[in-house]
């Protein structure tokens, strides 16, 4: 009964309660234990993901790269809108980005983001759009979220730390916050069944460790007088 | 075997004006009158003919019919350039084209009927492509020039494919349709000849020397008697089309229409000379009114990410720009140029249904840029420096990025840089960070002002929660500088 079942359960068609909902094809993420808690196993293609971040600084961006640096190399555009510093370049192009892919948009009024984060979402061949925004407004959200499944677009709002966290149409909202010296990702909103535990990821080999011992610490800050 | 289609445009010099609007838009009583003394009517559109006004009257007359008639002087340069432009279009059906002043173009389709699936179909085309642009056209078609517009002038719809048919075709056309000199045309009602076909019953010799030479080679022409060689029309090497709108328009709304008319007769003109254009220049001309008298245009320019004729394409980015236009005063005509063009190949139709090419869009940078300008819009390029803040060359515009330098730094760099290193002050005081690595001395530019000598550090803040790159600044001596933040390991 059960191997005849067994060809059936994998079937994309047949969602069962215990398991995330299916997906079309996702972008992997280039983290396996986030691919294995994200549905469709990586970053929506299609449709509008909201981050949490406790602190700037803890690899908030990083977590993305990999997955940029794949739609970069398929000739997909990337759009940035208002971000909150300016992107380095040589940091990017040592994570392997395609700095001609890129383009930053910079806007002096909110509005102008929205709207160029909309046509961003809505462009067939732009891979990911994302944009540092602090709209709330749940009609602009859906509207956002209509554009990103119509244009087939990754887009991501960032949630800057202390901006208000309310619940939005985001089909995927994810909080990050570094625990334990790891990135841990909190999966607050997924289509499928809610996820307890934050996944920790080991973001970059090339970050030097943290000190473990005060003897290791090279040399310790403090005002000198 | 030589098939000639005449495009008559009996309303052209009204149609110059009204194309700048949309018929819902223009649906006062609009008149054009002559430039002579006393002026005329020379074309009316429907709402002025229900108001009784018809061409031929007194524009006095006609101001008496309607208080709110809108009258323009005829403008026969607007009417030879949208002959034109005209012809250009027609050339995407036929490369033998010719422009008759001052309301016909010909067209010899003879070569391109399979090619657009037969006469019908060709035709079908040409009649609905006038009136897309804006013009009432009446089509007749012959075996020569000259029959096809006599054709055309007497609205016989009924093309004419033999040459052995003309004569019976046109014996009963009345001879005012010939274009001849008004000496000429009274000598022939006096000796009551009025139609072709008494023309044609003429003795030859008796007539060329009655009225003249020209006549005679008229009607030999026409029949396909002698050869009517034409000058083929070639498109103006650089399109400048413009409109005068029938009255100045207030808002810039009102103006989307006739962009887009202007856009498809760019398109048309690129088209007919397998070009695509990089950069186009709206130019919009203010009423002059007393106090606007030295009010200078306003001038949209537009640069496309790459070459394009579609229209869409175009107008998508061209609605984004005008949409950033502040008019100081209404607009009473527009001029769109294509100021840089480059060759641009045909694209393959699909072989199957649903294989054609993609919906053609405007692509997305180029939507932004003509929306938030040229300044909004970055991209990033490596640039051979040490200093950190000058290691990310900013690239704006259509500008290529530059080469890549060889290397890039040894060592980590973080993703966002501080657009001003942050003085960290006291906050080490407080709560000592945590070094993880360093330190990295850049120093480096005395010889541009831009000096620099900092120890920079990836540390950790005093929490653990957060990485960061922050430096100590040594101009003043290496020990006892200041602390900056300068980047965030996002």
């Amino acid at each position: 009964m059960a191997a005849a079942l067994a060809p059936l359960l994998v079937h994309p068609a047949l969602w069962r309660g215990d398991d995330l909902a299916p997906q079309p094809a996702a972008l992997p993420s280039g983290f396996a234990a986030l691919d294995a808690v994200l549905p469709g196993r990586g970053w929506p293609q299609d449709a509008l993901t909201e981050i949490l971040l406790e602190r700037e600084g803890i690899g908030e961006l990083r977590l993305t790269l990999p997955a940029l640096v794949q739609l970069a190399a398929r000739h997909r555009d990337i759009v940035w809108i208002a971000p909150p510093y300016q992107p380095c370049a040589p940091a990017l192009a040592a994570a392997g980005l395609d700095l001609a892919r890129l383009y930053v948009v910079t806007c002096k009024v909110p509005q102008d983001a929205l709207w160029a984060f909309e046509q961003a979402l809505r462009a067939p061949r732009c891979g990911a759009a994302f944009a540092w925004l602090p709209t709330h407004d749940d009609r602009v959200l859906r509207r956002l979220q209509v554009a990103a499944r119509d244009g087939q677009t990754w887009g991501v709002l960032w949630r800057r730390p202390g901006e208000r966290g309310s619940a939005t149409t985001a089909p995927l909202r994810l909080a990050l916050a570094r625990e334990e010296g790891q990135l841990a990702v909190h999966v607050l909103k997924r289509r499928g069944t809610d996820l307890a535990h934050p996944v920790r990821l080991a973001l970059d080999g090339r970050m030097p460790p943290r000190p473990r011992n005060a003897s290791d610490i090279p040399w310790q800050v403090h005002e000198t007088a | 075997m030589a098939l000639w289609v005449c495009l008559l445009f009996p309303s052209l010099s009204l149609d110059v004006f009204a194309r700048a609007l949309s018929p819902h838009d223009a649906a006062y009583p609009f008149a054009v009158g002559s430039d002579e003394h006393p002026p005329r009517i020379v074309a009316a559109n429907a709402a002025a003919r229900t108001a009784g006004i018809r061409e031929g009257q007194l524009v006095s007359g006609a101001l008496a019919l309607t208080h709110d008639l809108v009258l323009r002087e005829r403008n026969a340069d607007a009417e030879m350039r949208a002959l034109t432009q005209i012809a250009t279009w027609t050339l995407a059906f036929t490369p033998m084209t010719c422009i008759v002043p001052p309301q016909a173009v010909l067209a010899d389709v003879g070569g391109s009927l399979r090619l657009f699936g037969g006469l019908q179909r060709l035709l079908a085309r040409l009649a609905s492509g006038a009136p897309e642009m804006g013009y009432t056209s009446r089509l007749g078609v012959a075996p020569t020039p000259e029959a096809a517009l006599l054709l055309a002038r007497a609205a016989h719809a009924a093309p004419v494919r033999e040459q052995a048919d003309l004569p019976a075709v046109l014996e009963p056309l009345p001879l005012t349709l010939l274009d001849m000199p008004q000496a000429t045309r009274s000598m022939l009602r006096d000796a009551g000849v009025t139609t072709f076909g008494q023309a044609v019953a003429l003795p030859r010799d008796g007539a060329a020397r009655r009225f003249g030479h020209d006549f005679v080679v008229c009607i030999d022409r026409a029949l396909g008697r002698v050869p009517d060689p034409r000058a083929p029309f070639t498109p103006p090497p650089r399109f400048a089309g413009s409109l005068e709108l029938p009255a100045p328009a207030r808002d810039i709304e009102a103006l989307g229409f006739g962009v887009q008319r202007l856009v498809r007769d760019l398109a048309d003109w690129l088209q007919a000379r397998s070009l695509g254009a990089l950069r186009v220049t709206l130019t919009l001309t203010h009423e002059h009114a007393l106090h606007t008298r030295d009010l200078p245009p306003t001038v949209a320019p537009f640069a496309l990410g790459a070459p394009t004729r579609s229209t869409a394409h175009l107008f998508g980015v061209l609605r984004e720009r005008l949409a950033r236009v502040v008019l100081p005063a209404p607009v009473e005509a527009m001029t769109l140029e294509s100021n840089a063009v480059t060759p641009l190949a045909g694209k393959n139709l699909g072989l199957l249904p649903g294989d054609g090419p993609d919906p053609v869009e405007a692509p997305l940078i180029d939507r932004l840029r003509a929306r938030l300008g040229d300044e909004a819009i970055q991209r990033l390029a490596l640039h051979a420096e040490h200093r950190p803040e000058r290691a990310t060359q900013i690239v704006r515009g259509h500008a290529r990025l530059p080469p890549a330098p060889a290397s890039l730094p040894a060592t980590l760099r973080p993703l966002w840089l501080l657009a001003e290193p942050q003085p960290l002050g006291d906050i080490f005081a407080r709560s000592p960070w945590i070094l993880r690595d360093g330190p990295e001395r850049i120093e480096s530019g005395w010889w541009d002002d831009g000096d620099i000598r900092r120890d920079y550090f990836i540390a950790d803040t005093a929490d653990g929660k957060a990485t960061a790159w922050i430096y100590r600044d040594g101009r003043h001596g290496l020990d006892g500088g200041d602390w900056f933040l300068h980047g965030i390991f996002a």
